[in-house]
């Protein structure tokens, strides 16, 4: 089994469908098994939330009425009390659940089969202090793709500015717009910054390029996608998905850490909003 | 009196045409019949767009075009109203750029895009859906309507907004708030600020998010919460007593704060997962 079979049967581990060629993957492959690791966390992570707010059993027994009238599912032969496509309800709700997450997993395990260079770090201590900087095992990766995302973006602008006419305003506004801070680097803001200016004043969120990190294929093709039909707005695309990405790394390990944590695997379901939501303003102005 | 010399009024004549050909800037006006309960859809890739109410039954429109490199599509379809600027072979943030001018019946369902903005609304009761890119995006005075904004890093200012649902989110953009108290109000920002100076209003859901920027409330005496505050890596503070509630969970010393004031009236939920919060009073 390759990684590219991993990734097609990954929906399926979660109900632990997985064969003995996967487990024997999962044993050879640090980043099949780091990625399986975390869709299955965030699987349980899931089924406890999910059963807060699980349905009543006559809104199953309602849906189920209404896709056997529409023709949808059918009674099995097997067992034709069962539908073919209705799982259990428990099941079924955390599948529900998981839908969205394990888009957003599966996107980020792409770009981690695809890039991830080094083995799996060794395992780390239990309740870690949250302000301990990233392990040095994937600084050492960031800082060497770095390198090749510098070279791609390089290549990009030299396409672009062949493809387009110039645009100095563009260019202007990049720099009024400094990139994304490194996000354990927050320093105290001034005092007077807290105040809302009645006039409505806003000055845009000082930024600084986040830690750079192995773009996921869907990244890629996105970017490659604004390259081709806005060039001036890839560099701004670029950065927003460097910050989203680093949004999503930093919860993620934080997570790792502290997997009981509510509040913080909220904060991993709005920072793949935020990414979804960059998709769309790009969809929406790409045209 | 000497006479202007010949040479140079001929030199002032052929510079004025000159600039007047220049400029190019052009402006077109639209007009539309509209029944109770319009819909008016104006998007631009460059440009601003500015809309107050006029009059009940009519929309009208004042396209401002900079150069010869854009056009105006416009449609209407009963009460649905599109215009789109369209952009030719060539045309940059400059050459492209449209400006709209609008005024709709104060009730109308709006929805603006732009790339650049700004955009600005005010004075309307209607729903509205904005959407830039780096447009700095600016609400007033709008009430009773759903508020529906997102930028990527436009800063987002809204004053005066009352009894809606209001939902904003950015990417890396600040979201300033000023009297703005509804049912439902929810904002998030990943890398932005997001500040708000009010009184929470009463029976409301205030919900502000944010991932590394801060988040501040600024609330008068006599405001009636319940506040939940919590960020995993940042400070938070408040700087005015509150009843201490009970929370179920446990949180390091300086990462959290629960407690009321008044009635408890609006539920106030802040969270961060870096930045600081700090609830504050006039």
């Amino acid at each position: 089994m390759t990684c590219s079979d991993v990734r097609r049967v990954l929906p399926g581990i979660v109900d632990g469908e997985a064969g003995a060629d996967f487990q024997a993957h999962l044993k050879d492959c640090p980043a099949c098994s780091e990625l399986v690791g975390d869709l299955r966390l965030i699987a349980s992570e899931a089924g406890k939330l999910a059963e807060a707010d699980e349905p009543p059993a006559r809104v199953w027994v309602g849906i189920a009425n209404q896709l056997r009238a529409e023709g949808i599912i059918r009674e099995s032969n097997a067992d034709p009390a069962r539908p073919v496509l209705v799982p259990a309800p428990a099941r079924r709700w955390k599948a529900w659940w998981l839908a969205p997450v394990a888009a957003a997993i599966l996107a980020a395990g792409s770009y981690q089969l695809a890039h991830y260079k080094q083995s799996a770090p060794a395992p780390q201590e239990a309740r870690q202090t949250a302000t301990q900087p990233p392990a040095p095992t994937q600084q050492a990766v960031e800082s060497k793709v770095e390198s090749a995302i510098e070279s791609k973006k390089d290549a990009a602008q030299m396409a672009g500015k062949a493809s387009s006419p110039v645009n100095p305003t563009a260019r202007v506004a990049e720099n009024h717009n400094p990139p994304v801070r490194a996000m354990a680097k927050k320093s105290e803001p001034a005092e007077d910054e807290d105040t809302v200016a009645a006039t409505g004043q806003n000055l845009q969120a000082e930024t600084s390029l986040p830690p750079s990190a192995p773009a996921s294929a869907d990244d890629e093709q996105f970017l490659s996608e604004v390259s081709q039909r806005a060039p001036g707005m890839r560099l701004t695309f670029e950065n927003q998905l460097r910050a989203v990405n680093a949004e999503i790394r930093e919860t993620q390990e934080y997570i790792k850490r502290h997997p009981g944590d509510v509040d913080a695997r909220q904060h991993l379901m709005e920072a793949y909003q935020q990414k979804a939501m960059l998709y769309q303003l790009a969809l929406d102005r790409v045209q | 009196m000497e006479s202007i010399p010949r040479s140079k009024a001929m030199t002032a004549v052929l510079a004025a045409c000159l600039v007047s050909v220049a400029v190019a800037e052009t402006k077109k006006e639209y007009r539309y019949s509209v029944g109770a309960n319009p819909v008016v859809s104006v998007e631009t890739q460059y440009g601003g767009i500015s809309v107050k109410p006029g009059d009940d039954n009519e929309v009208w429109v004042v396209a401002t075009r900079q150069s010869d490199k854009t056009e105006v599509d416009d449609q209407q379809i009963g009460d649905r109203i599109e215009i789109v600027s369209h952009l030719f072979e060539g045309a940059d943030q400059q050459s492209g750029r449209i400006d709209y001018e609008v005024r709709v019946p104060s009730n109308a369902t709006l929805s603006l895009r732009s790339s650049t903005g700004p955009l600005s609304v005010e004075r309307l009761h209607g729903d509205l859906s904005v959407e830039g890119t780096d447009a700095a995006v600016d609400i007033r005075d709008v009430s009773n309507g759903h508020v529906h904004v997102n930028t990527m890093r436009g800063p987002v200012t809204l004053t005066n907004i009352r009894n809606g649902h209001v939902e904003i989110a950015s990417i890396t953009g600040n979201i300033a708030m000023k009297s703005v108290t509804g049912p439902l109000v929810k904002a998030n920002s990943g890398a932005g600020k997001i500040s708000y100076d009010g009184d929470f209003g009463t029976g409301g859901e205030y919900k502000f998010t944010t991932h590394s920027g801060n988040i501040v409330a600024i609330v008068p005496a006599g405001t009636s919460a319940d506040f939940s505050a919590h960020s995993m890596l940042g400070k938070v503070q408040h700087d005015f007593p509150l009843q201490p509630r009970h929370s179920r969970e446990t949180f390091q010393p300086g990462s959290a704060f629960f407690g009321t004031v008044g009635k408890a009236d609006s539920a106030v939920v802040l969270r961060s997962f870096s930045g600081r919060i700090r609830l504050k009073q006039h």
